[in-house]
C-alpha cells in the first residue's frame, strides 16, 4: 500500500523554499520588518495568504487589514515568522482533499487557531524563542503529508481501520518504520527550518519523548492543543480527530494547567 | 465514527475532549444505524482517549445506547475508565443510570457470553449489595468463578495477593443487561445460550441471520446450552420445531443440553425429538465425545445443500473478487503479487505442509463462496500490520486471518455494488489445515488461482 519507495518518492517531491520567503524568513528573524514586507509584497500569493489569515475572527481585528507592512506590524516579529511558515507549509497542501473532508478555508482555519492558542501557551509558559514561536507551523504539514500518502488507497485505509483500531500513522511506522513526524522532520530540513522546530515537533507525537526536558514539556502542550483544536466540530467532521493516536497519559501532568489557561470548564 | 468490532464487541474509540458539540460531530445518525445492524453483542464507548468530557458529550452516546437496546437489547455501555472518570459519570447519571459501566474492555469480555475463555477466578468488589450480586451471578452465568468481597477493607486485602486472581472488578457498574440469545463458537459447534422462560419472544432475540450465515458457512452442529431454562411454551416449541426442520436441509443437527422438564410439559420433548432435535444433560456428553461429534457432524462441514455449479453470472466477476483479494494481500503485506495461473477445476493442492485456509461465503444478486489458501509466513506477514508485532500463535493467527478475510469480503462487496450488484457475506471461517477446507470443498468445480507475493504461492478459489 505505502512502501518506503512512496514515502522518499514524497519527499524528494517538495519543493525548496521559494527565495522570496526565505529571505523574508531571515530579515524577519533579524527583527527588520520593514524591508520584510517589502520583500514579501513581491510574492502576490504571500500577500493574500497574510491578508487571508490575518483577517479571520480569531485574530479579533475590527477592521481589515490588507497592507503587507500593516499586517508584519501588528503581528510583530514571531508572529510574522510563524505566519511565513503557515504559507509555506500551506504550499504542500493538496488542491482537492480525498481523505480528509478539509478545503482551502477549513486548513487556513487549522492553522491560525494552532497558531494563535499556540502563543498563549508560548507567553504562558515566558518562552520568547522565535523558533519554539514557529514550532506550531510545521504540525498541520502531517496532516498534508497524510493526505498525500493515503488518498489513492482512501477505501484501503477505511477498510483496514473497521476491523482494527490503528490510526494512520501506526499504518505507516508498520508498514514503512518511519511515521509523519519523521516526514514532516524531512520537510523541516529541506526548507531549512531550526533544528529545535523539527525536536518539537517529534516530541509532539506523543510517541518519541525528547531527552531535553524543555522540548518535552513543549511537545506535551503541542500535542494536547493539537487534540483540543482537532476535537472541535468543523475537525472531526474533517476526520482528523482520529488521524494519529492521542497519548493521554503523555499530557496528564500539564492537563490540569491546560484546562485553566484554555478556559475550559 | 463507526465502532471497530471484534469477538462480538463493538467498541467506540473517541479521542480528546468530548463536549456537546464534539459529541453530536463525532456520532451522525447513520453511524447509530449502522451500529444497530452491525447484529454486535455488546456496544461499548472507549474512554481511554477522552482526556475531558461533560454531560452534553457523554449524552450523545447515551442516547445511541437507548436505540440500540432498543432494537436489540444487548448491553452497551463505557469503558476503559479511571476512578475520577467513573465518579464523575456515577454523578452526571445518579438515578438514571440504565447502561453499563466497565472498568476496561477486558473486564466488559467477561460479560459477554461469547468470550471464548471461561472459568476465570474474579475478585469483585462494589460499593452497592445488588450491585454485587448482580456482577456474581452475571459472572457466574456467564462460566467464572465469582469471589465477592463484602467490604471495601476486605476488598483491599484480597487484592494484594499477587496471581490469585485472573481479573480483580472495581468501579464496574451493570446497567441492563442483553436479552438476545448469545452465541459462541466451540471447534466446529456453535452454541447458543438460552434463559428463563422460552416463549414468543424468542422469535425476536434469536438471531436467525447470523444462524443462517453460520449454516451457509458450513457450520452443521448447533447446541442449546439450556441449563438456566425454566419452561418452554407453545410458541417457542413451534421456534424450535421450524428451526430444526430448516437446519436438516444443510443435513444440520440441533441439540439442547441441560434442559429441565419439571416445568416444561414432557410431551414437548417428544415433539421435539420429532423435529430431530437431540437432548443431553451435560455440556461434556457432547464435546469431550469425539465419535458422537463426528457422527454429529461437527467435524464434517460438508455443505449439502449447495451443492451447485459455477455460473456464468459469477465467473464474469471473478476480476472483482482476483482483484480484491490481491489488493487486500497486497495492502498487507507491503508485497507485489504475480498471477501464475487460473483454471475452472476441481481445487488442486499440490503442497498442503504449513498452509492455513479461510473462506467467506456471500449471497444476494449473486452467491458463492472464496477460499483462500496461505503459505503461514503470508499469514503471520499480513498479521503484523493488524496486531504490530509478529506472532507464532497459530490461534492469533487464525483469528487475525479471518479478519483478514472479512476485509477481503467487504472489498468484494464494495466492488460488487459498484456494478449494482448487491451481496451480503457471511462470517469469515478459518481452517487450522489445508484438510479441512477440501471437506467444505466437496469435489466442487471452481475457479482456481494461483498466485505468488514474493515467492510465496498463495491460492484462491471460487466457487458456490
Amino acid at each position: 500500500m505505502i512502501t518506503k519507495e512512496k514515502v522518499n518518492a514524497f519527499i524528494e517531491k517538495i519543493p525548496p523554499s521559494p527565495k522570496i520567503l526565505k529571505a523574508t524568513i531571515i530579515l524577519l528573524d533579524q527583527g527588520d520588518l520593514i524591508k520584510a514586507a517589502k520583500i514579501a509584497k513581491e510574492d502576490l500569493a504571500l500577500s493574500a495568504y497574510l491578508k487571508n489569515l490575518v483577517n479571520r475572527p480569531i485574530y479579533g481585528f475590527r477592521n481589515e487589514v490588507s497592507d503587507v507592512s500593516q499586517i508584519f506590524g501588528i503581528l510583530g516579529v514571531s508572529k510574522s515568522q510563524q505566519a511565513v511558515y503557515n504559507y509555506m507549509i500551506s504550499l504542500l497542501s493538496p488542491v482537492k482533499w480525498k481523505l480528509f473532508s478539509l478545503n482551502k478555508a477549513t486548513f487556513y482555519e487549522l492553522q491560525a487557531q494552532l497558531s494563535a492558542k499556540w502563543q498563549k501557551i508560548v507567553a504562558h509558559l515566558g518562552i520568547k524563542d522565535k523558533d519554539i514561536q514557529s514550532a506550531i507551523s510545521l504540525l498541520p504539514a502531517s496532516i498534508i503529508v497524510s493526505e498525500a500518502l493515503f488518498c489513492e488507497k482512501i477505501e484501503d485505509v477505511r477498510l483496514l481501520r473497521s476491523v482494527n483500531e490503528i490510526d494512520l500513522n501506526t499504518i505507516l511506522q508498520r508498514l514503512c518504520k518511519m511515521d509523519l513526524f519523521d516526514i514532516c522532520d524531512n520537510i523541516a530540513q529541506k526548507w531549512e527550518m531550526s533544528e529545535s522546530i523539527s525536536q518539537i515537533i517529534n516530541a509532539a507525537s506523543g510517541l518519541k519523548p525528547s531527552s531535553d526536558e524543555t522540548i518535552n514539556m513543549l511537545g506535551k502542550w503541542m500535542h494536547l492543543l493539537l487534540f483540543y483544536t482537532l476535537s472541535q466540530e468543523i475537525f472531526i467532521h474533517a476526520q482528523l480527530n482520529d488521524f494519529i493516536d492521542f497519548q493521554v497519559d503523555y499530557v496528564s501532568d500539564i492537563y490540569e494547567d491546560f484546562l485553566s489557561l484554555m478556559e475550559i470548564s | 465514527m463507526r465502532a471497530v468490532i471484534r469477538d462480538g464487541i463493538g467498541v467506540f474509540h473517541p479521542q480528546g475532549f468530548l463536549d456537546g458539540t464534539s459529541g453530536a460531530a463525532l456520532l451522525s445518525i447513520e453511524d447509530i444505524d449502522v451500529t444497530i445492524k452491525s447484529n454486535a453483542e455488546m456496544i461499548l464507548v472507549s474512554l481511554k482517549k477522552v482526556i475531558f468530557f461533560n454531560r452534553n458529550g457523554l449524552d450523545t452516546f447515551v442516547k445511541m445506547f437507548r436505540k440500540v437496546r432498543i432494537a436489540n437489547h444487548i448491553v452497551v455501555g463505557f469503558c476503559d475508565y479511571d476512578t475520577k472518570k467513573y465518579d464523575a459519570i456515577m454523578k452526571f447519571y445518579d438515578s438514571d443510570l440504565s447502561f453499563s459501566l466497565f472498568k476496561t474492555q477486558q473486564i466488559a469480555t467477561l460479560f459477554c457470553a461469547t468470550f471464548k475463555e471461561k472459568n476465570k477466578n474474579v475478585l469483585l468488589y462494589s460499593e452497592d449489595k445488588s450491585q454485587r450480586a448482580a456482577l456474581a451471578i452475571e459472572l457466574h452465568d456467564n462460566g467464572h468463578n465469582p469471589i465477592v468481597a463484602q467490604t471495601e477493607a476486605e476488598f483491599l486485602e484480597k487484592s494484594k495477593v499477587e496471581d490469585a486472581y485472573d481479573f480483580v472488578i472495581e468501579s464496574t457498574y451493570l446497567g441492563q443487561m442483553g436479552q438476545k440469545v448469545a452465541a459462541r463458537v466451540t471447534g466446529n459447534a456453535i452454541i447458543y445460550t438460552v434463559s428463563s422462560f422460552l416463549d414468543a419472544e424468542i422469535t425476536n432475540t434469536f438471531n436467525i441471520a447470523y444462524h443462517n450465515n453460520s449454516l451457509n458457512v458450513g457450520f452443521r452442529l448447533f447446541i442449546f446450552d439450556a441449563y438456566k431454562v425454566v419452561s418452554m411454551n407453545i410458541h417457542a416449541l413451534n421456534f424450535f420445531s421450524k428451526l430444526s426442520s430448516s437446519s436438516a436441509e444443510y443435513n444440520a443437527t440441533i441439540c439442547f443440553v441441560g434442559l429441565s422438564f419439571e416445568k416444561t410439559p414432557a410431551a414437548f420433548k417428544e415433539t421435539l425429538e420429532d423435529a430431530g432435535i437431540l437432548f443431553f444433560a451435560q455440556m461434556d456428553d457432547i464435546l469431550q465425545n469425539k465419535k458422537l461429534l463426528d457422527e454429529l457432524g461437527a467435524s464434517s462441514a460438508a455443505n449439502v445443500k449447495n451443492k451447485r455449479v459455477l455460473n456464468k453470472v459469477l465467473v464474469s466477476e471473478l476480476p472483482n473478487f482476483i482483484d480484491a483479494t490481491v489488493a487486500t494481500i497486497e495492502m498487507m503485506t507491503n508485497s507485489k503479487a504475480v498471477k501464475d495461473a487460473a483454471k475452472v477445476d476441481r481445487i488442486k493442492i499440490d503442497n498442503k505442509e504449513d498452509k492455513i485456509a479461510s473462506s467467506i461465503g456471500f449471497y444476494g444478486d449473486i452467491d458463492g463462496m472464496v477460499m483462500l489458501i496461505f503459505p503461514v509466513e503470508i499469514a503471520k506477514k499480513a498479521c503484523e500490520l493488524l496486531i504490530g508485532e509478529s506472532t507464532e500463535d497459530k490461534e492469533l493467527i487464525l483469528d487475525t486471518l479471518a479478519e483478514l478475510v472479512n476485509i477481503v469480503g467487504g472489498k468484494v462487496k464494495t466492488l460488487l455494488a459498484d456494478e449494482h450488484i448487491s451481496v451480503d457475506i457471511t462470517l469469515p471461517r478459518t481452517y487450522h489445515d489445508v484438510d479441512g477446507l477440501l471437506e467444505v470443498a466437496d469435489n466442487k468445480k471452481g475457479v482456481q488461482v494461483d498466485l505468488s507475493f514474493n515467492n510465496d504461492r498463495f491460492l484462491f478459489f471460487l466457487t458456490r
